[in-house]
Parts: structure tokens; sequence; C-alpha cells
């Protein structure tokens, strides 16, 4: 028999239910069975899953004794290949079930039989031996394809798949960039990374989400041209650093820049920028939308080597999705609309303190709690306002559509970012004062939730 | 006795597939090359070629028992027969002759669901070794709720 070093992979064609399958099973009075079965599913290398549509006597059989006879035919040259199978296990959720199910459906509903054909379950079999039966058909074994065969797509290409869907899924633009970043770790192993948005009318951008960093820096910024994100954004051309000294790593050109600024005064109202003091390589892909950049994505890794071509190019696809779904939330109607709040919603925090402090420095629309910087410039101004109105008129609930059209806060007319404004506003009072929090209530709304006094003060120009 | 209805679908050109097990239960599936009923309805016979099912022949020299699921292609109309073998033998030049009636009926099928000719043709049926069974069950298959009963 032809067994030499068969894989299951190998079999790929077989896979596609072209040519119905058949199985054998033996009941426990030693009586063998045989019947089709519509289509066996390649699971990973050592499995495969059967579809379970009806109570008959193969399910009976393998609840008796799972063992199992499978003959599966390559329709390119009705090549016949045996599977020596044992029962592990069945499943009636999850990923596996549902594409069985759906498609099992789709070929009911196809023959108007979509109250017969249901899928119970999607049974997992181990395959212990898969044999070529020789003798079989004078036609030559077609040729290994030297393609990856479209069954066993290239894993880089299914994790992009996988995280093309979860930023989709992303019912507001926070939980879009938290997804980006968190996917890039997860499937792509890119530990530390942070993402830059352009303020053009400032000229500069501003981190509006990190990941993996001890200081999580949102509200940071660096100048356009500036170090390696300003140069990127500046040129809307990706860049990949490795191996530079250190000093060029990042862009600790924030840091300088405010100190020749105008001193301490300037410096303590700087966020510095997160990022790794020791990191070897560093990669920077812009955010593009019909020629304009909106931003920066970053990446950094402390082990050189690490962060090449491929990672490039994962960056620049995530960067893109990022981009769409940016531009999107900027255009989306006001409309609130009232969703139950995320699930990763923290709980209230219970401060150990009574009250905090606020100062609102009417010179540069910057706010400072209890003495230390917060924000400044259009999320100050937010944020004094809504204080304010809390104080004045006791509100708790908010709509990002009134605070739009409030003159004051000094937004432009178009493309006024004001969710990306919302998201920096709530992660800077996250890290800086975690008892006053602005809590989503649904698309477009959300509330001040406070368990400390809040205390205001201003000073003037 | 094997109903006319099951008589009458044996002669156009179905697929014929084999299920046996060994002395330990290990069950084993191969493929067919040809079958029909006796006259009498009771035994039938089946082509089976050595280098494709060797397994088989060994478990059906054992024990004798077998399965055989039989379908027509252009509409899936299966049954399946059980029983026990009562010879095993080197197929004749009369066993050809109704192999060659089968195999034109059944290249005929798989041409109609869309298997190339030069394909169907490549199908090694001979040389074959003749199996006669005793029918013992006989059983609907057609996919669908109504699967697996006696008929």
């Amino acid at each position: 028999m032809g067994t030499a070093a068969l894989a299951l992979k190998d079999l790929w064609p077989c896979f596609e239910g072209i040519i119905p399958a058949t199985i054998a099973t033996c009941a426990k009075d030693g009586t063998p069975n045989i019947s089709y079965v519509s289509q066996v599913h390649y699971v990973d290398p050592e499995h495969v899953a059967i579809s379970f549509q009806f109570f008959n006597k193969t399910r009976k059989n393998i609840a008796e004794h799972p063992f199992a006879s499978v003959m599966v035919l390559d329709p390119r040259a009705m090549q016949a290949y045996r599977l020596s199978l044992t029962y592990e296990r069945s499943e009636s959720s999850g990923p596996l079930f549902q594409a069985m199910s759906l498609q099992l459906q789709a070929i009911a509903s196809h023959a108007g039989m979509s109250d017969v054909f249901r899928l119970r379950a999607a049974d997992i079999y181990a395959v212990r031996h898969i044999e070529r039966v020789d003798g079989f058909t004078s036609w030559p074994v077609p040729a290994q394809d030297e393609r990856p065969p479209s069954l066993f797509i290239d894993p880089n290409l299914h994790a992009l798949r996988v995280v093309a869907e979860q930023l989709n899924r992303a019912e507001c633009l926070g939980e879009l960039l938290e997804t980006a970043l968190r996917c890039l770790d997860e499937f792509f192993g890119l530990h530390h990374t942070m993402l830059l948005l352009v303020d053009e009318k400032r000229r500069t951008l501003q981190t509006i989400a990190s990941h993996g960093y001890d200081e999580n820096g949102v509200g940071s910024e660096v100048g356009f041209g500036e170090g390696l994100i300003g140069m990127v954004a500046a040129a809307k051309l990706p860049l990949r650093l490795s191996g530079l000294d250190h000093t060029l790593r990042y862009a600790r050109a924030v840091r300088d820049r405010a100190q020749a600024l105008s001193g301490p005064e300037a410096l303590c109202r700087e966020i510095p920028l997160p990022g790794l003091s020791n990191a070897s390589t560093q990669i920077a892909v812009p955010l593009i939308i019909r020629h304009r950049c909106l931003g920066v994505l970053v990446a950094e890794s402390l082990e050189p080597l690490t962060l090449l071509i491929r990672e490039e190019a994962v960056m620049a696809i995530v960067a893109g999705h990022l981009a769409a779904g940016i531009e999107q939330s900027a255009q989306e109607a006001d409309d609130s609309v009232a969703v139950e709040a995320p699930a990763a919603a923290a709980p209230p925090v219970h401060s150990p303190l009574s009250h905090r402090s606020f100062c609102f420095y009417q010179a540069d629309d910057c706010i400072f709690v209890d003495g230390e910087y917060l924000i400044k410039n259009v999320p100050g101004r937010i944020l004094w306002r809504i204080l304010k109105q809390h104080q004045d008129e006791h509100r708790v609930e908010f709509t990002n559509r009134e605070l739009r059209m409030d003159s004051w806060l000094g937004l432009p007319e178009l493309k006024d970012n004001f969710e990306t404004r919302l998201i920096l506003l709530r992660k800077r009072l996250e890290q800086k004062c975690p008892d006053v929090r602005l809590v989503p209530r649904g698309r477009g709304r959300f509330a001040l939730e406070t368990s400390v006094k809040i205390i205001l003060s201003e000073k003037p120009a | 006795m094997i109903p006319p209805a099951i008589v009458d679908l044996l002669q156009t050109g179905v697929s014929v597939n084999v299920g046996t097990r060994d002395k330990n239960f290990m069950p084993e599936c191969t493929r067919g090359w040809g079958i029909w009923v006796a006259a009498n309805r009771t035994t039938v016979t089946l082509l089976l070629t050595e280098p494709a099912s060797a397994r088989t022949l060994a478990n059906l020299r054992d024990n004798g028992l077998m399965a055989i699921t039989c379908s027509r292609p252009t509409d899936h109309v299966t049954c399946q027969l059980k029983g026990s073998v009562t010879q095993i033998r080197q197929a004749t030049p009369q066993d050809y002759e109704r192999q060659q009636q089968w195999r034109h009926a059944f290249l005929g099928e798989l041409i109609a669901v869309g298997v190339p000719a030069e394909q169907t043709d490549a199908l090694i049926m001979q040389p074959a070794v003749a199996i006669e069974m005793q029918v013992t069950g006989v059983f609907a298959q057609t996919p669908g709720p109504g699967a697996g009963e006696q008929v």
C-alpha cells in the first residue's frame, strides 16, 4: 500500500466535498456498517470532523465502539485514500461547528430542505493512519502543489483575517484602537505598540492608545517631522529602524523640544512619550486614507531582528483598517444610540480620597488635578465644560452632539475628531484620577461618574 | 428476499461500497466494482480487486460479515445490504460480462455528475475476486431522516 509519509494536509482536495466519502463502523455484536458522509472536514494535522445530522447506525456504532474506516477520493484523479479513525468528541458550538452548520444549512436551503437538515454536532476523530489505496486507478497521482493549498492558508494570512474581523466588530472608536493593539500583540507578537493621531491644526501627533508599556503615555505629543514618528507622518511612508544608537530610537525629541520651549513650567505640561528606553528596533507606519495621514502606528522591540518586513506589512494592513475606522467615526452622525455599556468597562472606583481639586488655566486651556498636569487644549476645554455643568447644574449625562455644538470648545466645523479627543480625555482621567470617570452610555452619550467631591478653580490668563 | 425496487436500483449503475471488520472488530471500507442480484433474490455477487481490497478480503475470509452500500450518483438513492459471505472465488468470464454491463451504467452515472471520462476509464476493476453474499437485511439509506430503516 502507498503509505509513505502521507500527511493529512496532502489530502486537501479530498476535503472539498466534491466526491462523497464513505465510513465503515462496527456494532458491538460485530456487524459491520457502511454509509456515506457528505463531507469530511480537515480540523488540524491529526484530526478530521464528520457531520452528525441524524441518529443513525454509524452514530450508534461509534458510541459503542469508537473506531471507523473512512474512504475519501481526490476529485482531480479519482484517487482513493483510506483513513483509520478513532472518535474523540462531539462539538455542538464553536467556530468549527458554526462553519459546518452554515455549510449544511446552505445546501439544505438549496434543496428546499431547511427544516430537515440540521447539524447536531461536529464529530471529531483522531486520524490514526492514512493510506493511499493502490490499484484503484491507473491515472497518475497528482503532484503536490508547490503553492500552499487553499485549504491550508499561510498562518499569517489566517491571523490577518481574524484580526480584520475583530477590528470590524468594534462598536466604537475606543474599542477599535484597543483591539488593534491587542491583536498585534496576540497574533503577531508585537508586544509594545502605540498609536498617535494627527492634530492637523496644531501640526502635532498625539498618543491616543498604547500597549505593553508601564506608562500609557496617552496625550504625549510629537511634532510633524520630529523623530521617527514625526518623520513618518510628514513623509506618509513607513519606516523601519534597527540597531540604532538608542538616543535615536524613538522620539525623545519631545522632551528636548519641551525643554527648549520655556523651561520647567512647559516641561511639566508634557507627557512623556511611551517607549522602551533600550529598544533596539522600531517600526512606524502611517495611517493613510485618501492621501491624508491620520496618524502613525508604532511598534518597538528589545530584540534585534524581530521587527522585519513581515511585521511592517502586518502593521501597514492594520493601519489601513484603523485609518478607515477613524475616518468613519469622524463622519458618523451624532445620533446617540443607547447600546449596552461595553463589557470592558471597569467597575466604579472607590477612592481613598474625599475630594479632587481641578484647576483650569485660561491662558492655555490647561487643567491640573491636585497640582498635577492632566490635560490641555480642546480635551481640556471639554473636561472643564463637563465639570462646570456637573457642579452648576448637577448634570451627569452628556451627549457628543451638544458638546460638538458648543462654540466655546473651539472644535473645527468639519472633522472635529471629537471622539478621539474624548478617548484621550477618558484615558488621562483613568491614569491621573481614576475616581472621576467618563463612562460610555451608548454611541454618542456618556456619563460623568465620580466617588469624590469635585472642587473647581480657575486661573485667569 | 430483496424487494423488487432494490433489485431495480442495483441495475442502474450504482456505486458499490463495502464495509467489513477484522477479528478485533476494527472496521475497513473499500469499493466494489460491480454488483448483481441472483435470480432467487436472496444472494448478491460483487467484485473486488485484490490490491485495493486486501484487508477486506482477509476480513471476509476470517468472519464473512459484510455490509454493502449502493448509491446512484445522479440522485443519491441509496440502500444498504447486510449479510454473510457464502463464497469467495476468482471472477469468471461470466462475472466479467455482468461487470461490463454494470460498468457501462456506472461510468455513465459518473460522467453525468461531472467526472471526466478519461478519469472514469482509468478506474482499475480487473482482475477481480467475486464475492457471493447471502442477504440478511436490506436498509433504506437515501440521505435524510428515513435513512437506516429496514426495507
